[in-house]
């Protein structure tokens, strides 16, 4: 048994402090604070799983739409060599997104791999294939959770936002995938037309089956760039929407997690160079992301295996052209509009 | 007592992680403390867990009763923070 392994180190504490053990065995942090470089792996794989989507969103970070898989993405072998890479690394949590995840032709048989070597996933989707058989099939599979994005209380709001979506089929995915008893997160993103809904669009929320509702500021790149003027909410307007959010997440304390960033993401950016969050972005093609709020890029996992890119990704953050990225972005808020531009450290 | 649905754990060189993926919080554990996760995850009984520890890990010069006590104060932190569930 090696030192590290020896539970009489824990016993007195690992620091000399014999007896309080109790008090610090114990600690929860969030992915965010966890201090990446002491793991061994990351904790949580963010998997953008094609460009591809059958939706145009006004504000779609990563300009997804239809015709906008990327021309490299990942084959099957590819995706599946991810996949097990991620599940002999143990690492517990993986969030297949997209575009539009659903779109992909190996969807389900990647969410039943993963699930069966031991990984829970959750599925970030607009909904729009969450039929009563897809649902069924997610919940055999034991996925831990389907997070839909729903940015409105109303069909006018909604349809304005997620172009080519239609509020009343998705809301009907957001209804089968409760019934078939997936936990169901619903994602908000605020602009100027419906930041007004957001309070019934948490009550809605919750009676649709949601365990928890989740919002934050919506970013200026992808296509929002080109859709700003039409976006951006006023800072009166955020004032009240994050103080809608406070009233609903106390009214439902008790029955569904109203979860909001009102953190500007300068702010956040600033904490995840002190502490990076043991998290990669895993783009289409196989590149791996720093994190979605910065251009870096830290490795290929066309190339690489996941193992090296966690290596990769320890170091990278130490890169200085990150901090001065970070610190440029205090003078000019909008640099975030080249996060598409990739820069590899 | 298992780990519950939600929760996963693995081994770190300092002991361990369990993530409750539910709430995306993070725990890290010390050496102890994961050895005691790998012991629920064996399917030991709660009530055999500190004494187990204490057969492995102590060293006869007085620390015994500390691992079990460790061990019986983490096993409640588990169930307080439904880390753990009933089988």
């Amino acid at each position: 048994m090696d030192d590290a392994s020896d539970p009489r180190r824990a016993a007195d504490g690992g620091n000399g402090s014999s007896g309080d053990f109790a008090a610090q065995a114990v600690q929860a942090v969030t992915p965010g604070s966890t201090t990446a470089g002491e793991l061994n792996a990351p904790l949580y794989l963010a998997w953008q799983l094609t460009n591809e989507c059958n939706f145009a969103c006004l504000h779609c970070i990563e300009q997804s739409g239809p015709g906008r898989a990327f021309r490299d993405e990942l084959d099957d072998a590819g995706v599946f060599r991810v996949m097990r890479q991620a599940c002999e690394l143990e690492v517990p949590y993986i969030s297949l997104s997209g575009g539009e995840p659903m779109l992909h032709s190996r969807f389900f048989d990647l969410v039943e791999y993963g699930a069966e070597h031991g990984a829970q996933l959750k599925i970030e989707t607009n909904g729009q294939y969450l039929t009563k058989e897809n649902c069924q099939r997610l919940k055999d599979a034991g996925v831990r959770s389907v997070q839909v994005s729903m940015d409105g209380a109303s069909r006018e709001t909604f349809n304005k936002m997620r172009v080519r979506g239609d509020f009343d089929e998705v809301v009907q995915g957001i209804r089968n995938i409760a019934e078939a008893g997936v936990p169901l997160e619903i994602n908000y993103s605020p602009t100027k037309f419906n930041t007004h809904e957001v309070g019934q669009a948490v009550d809605l929320a919750y009676e649709l089956g949601a365990q928890s509702f989740i919002t934050g500021k919506t970013m200026y790149t992808g296509n929002a760039v080109k859709t700003w003027h039409m976006l951006v909410p006023s800072e009166e307007q955020y004032r009240e929407y994050f103080m809608t959010l406070r009233a609903k997440k106390a009214w439902y304390v008790f029955d569904m997690n109203v979860h909001f960033h009102e953190m500007g993401l300068l702010n956040e950016m600033r904490e995840r160079l002190e502490n990076p969050a043991a998290l990669l972005i895993v783009l289409p093609n196989g590149l791996v992301k720093l994190i979605n709020a910065l251009p870096f890029v830290c490795g290929d996992l066309r190339t690489e295996s996941l193992e090296q890119v966690w290596g990769n990704f320890q170091r990278a953050w130490k890169d200085p052209r990150v901090a001065n990225f970070v610190a440029e972005l205090e003078n000019d808020p909008g640099k975030t509009a080249e996060l598409h531009k990739w820069i590899y450290v | 007592m298992k780990l519950a649905q939600y929760v996963k754990f693995r081994q770190e060189k300092f002991g361990g992680v369990l993530f409750e993926t539910r709430s995306e919080k993070v725990f890290a554990l010390n050496p102890t403390a994961a050895a005691v996760v790998r012991e629920i995850q064996a399917g030991t009984p709660e009530s055999e867990i500190p004494g187990r520890l204490k057969a492995s890990y102590a060293d006869g010069d007085g620390d015994g009763a500390q691992i079990e006590a460790d061990a019986t104060a983490f096993t409640r932190q588990l169930r307080e923070q439904g880390l753990v569930e009933e089988d």
